[in-house]
């Protein structure tokens, strides 16, 4: 089976990132866990020592914190364009959970498919794109028709 | 880079030059390969066939264009009319006397790619049996170097040029001149 | 490939070796489209100037000199005239830089 009929797009940032200054494109984070399921005891601790630090690091994206009686502890991240990513935190650790957070955050909430032409630059040219004035040296005024030198 | 000048610079890359080339005294299949290469773009290293970047072309001094040996006269321009018996054959010289544009017009066609860009391509170029109207003049960016250089004729040499001239022998007075 | 009768040899597509040119070729033309453009600019031909840049222990392939050509034009630039550096010495080198062999006269005396 090959690749080609899956659903694919260039490589591309958000409306280039603002043109200029970055922006954080992770809007609301929900943690969604039990108050006492064993599966839970790292999403608990994280909330114990990290979610307050995370709050505070990221102040444009809203935490929820919500105990529910839920077997499966899990986290949704909604973004800027409206997609919505659920990740499983079963059994996870504390370290675990504010590495996937990081991960959540500075994904851009695109979908992830293939990309064609895994390479992309803002800048492709240094010295300056190619244009036809480039190698032709400045002539001053309007060209004229000039008279074919004869040669004998 | 912002978008702005970014814009500018895919302006600049994909713009439009104007060339200009004189077609006194020059064969006209030496300047259809000049202007086929301008019309297609293929001097440019952002070519690409689909991305249409060919350039205007401005042949000026039609008129005086110059086929060498009996191409005047034995060269022919066939064309059907599509009516039964509309078989057209004239010469190099007949087609030159009716229309002094049609020669080099046809070289160029005949250089271009045959596909559906050839017809936007020949409307970029443009052709003139003597001098060339302002409006084109304004446009023009650069003049491309003739193909052959132009030698003088005998007859635009003075008398004391031509007597000037070290010759190897003196023609006996009943030689005859061909 | 082994042909035993004349029939079966017409056949063939001919050698194999134009046929993997040609598998190069689909993807380069463009690129040596674009070279020899940039490089007729400066007063090169495409031969000349792929040909003296392997000679000068160039290791760039057509399609990094063609995208150097159009994004570096400065760095297209430098590269056309080790090219053409390496061009002039090689002519000079073909010429015997201006000596003749013993007992030889040829018109490498008369260009001077």
């Amino acid at each position: 089976m090959t690749s080609r009929g899956t659903p694919s797009r260039f490589l591309q940032s958000v409306l280039q990132n603002g043109v200029g200054r970055y922006i954080c494109q992770l809007k609301r984070i929900s943690i969604i866990f039990s108050k006492n399921a064993q599966s839970a005891l790292g999403v608990r601790d994280f909330i114990e020592e990290g979610v307050v630090d995370y709050a505070k690091k990221n102040p444009s994206t809203v935490v929820y914190v919500s105990p529910q009686s839920c077997r499966i502890p899990k986290i949704v991240a909604e973004y800027l364009n409206g997609n919505v990513r659920e990740e499983i935190v079963t059994n996870k650790t504390s370290p675990q959970i504010s590495e996937l957070l990081t991960k959540l955050t500075n994904q851009s909430g695109l979908d992830i498919i293939r990309i064609r032409k895994p390479f992309h630059t803002d800048n492709p040219s240094i010295q300056g794109q190619w244009h036809p004035f480039t190698n032709r040296p400045p002539s001053i005024g309007p060209i004229k028709p000039q008279k074919p030198d004869v040669k004998y | 880079m912002s978008s702005f000048s970014r814009s500018a610079q895919q302006w600049a890359t994909f713009a439009r030059s104007w060339f200009l080339v004189d077609a006194r005294m020059q064969p006209p299949g030496k300047l259809a390969t000049m202007c086929s290469v301008r019309l297609q773009g293929k001097h440019k290293p952002i070519y690409h066939a689909l991305s249409d970047c060919g350039d205007h072309v401005v042949v000026i001094n039609t008129r005086h264009i110059a086929f060498s040996g009996n191409k005047w006269e034995q060269k022919v321009y066939s064309s059907h009319t599509g009516y039964p018996g509309g078989f057209k054959q004239v010469t190099a010289a007949q087609l030159h006397h009716k229309d002094p544009t049609a020669i080099v017009k046809l070289a160029v066609y005949g250089m271009l790619p045959k596909n559906l860009h050839r017809r936007t391509m020949m409307q970029r170029l443009h052709i003139f049996p003597e001098d060339l109207p302002d409006d084109i003049r304004a446009n023009l960016t650069e003049e491309l170097p003739q193909p052959r250089e132009i030698y003088r004729k005998l007859s635009e040499y003075t008398q004391e040029e031509i007597d000037a001239f070290p010759k190897l022998w003196t023609p006996p007075e009943d030689y005859k001149m061909k | 490939m082994v042909f035993l009768t004349v029939s079966c040899w017409i056949r063939s597509r001919g050698p194999d070796r134009y046929w993997k040119v040609q598998e190069v070729l689909k993807h380069a033309r463009l690129w040596i489209t674009r070279i020899a453009a940039a490089s007729r600019e400066h007063g090169m031909k495409y031969p000349a100037l792929v040909h003296n840049l392997t000679k000068s222990s160039v290791q760039l392939n057509r399609r990094v000199i063609s995208d150097l050509a159009i994004t570096e034009p400065k760095s297209f630039l430098s590269l056309a005239k080790l090219a053409q550096a390496r061009q002039q010495e090689g002519l000079r080198a073909a010429l015997g830089n201006g000596k003749e062999p013993a007992g030889v006269f040829s018109r490498v005396v008369l260009l001077q």
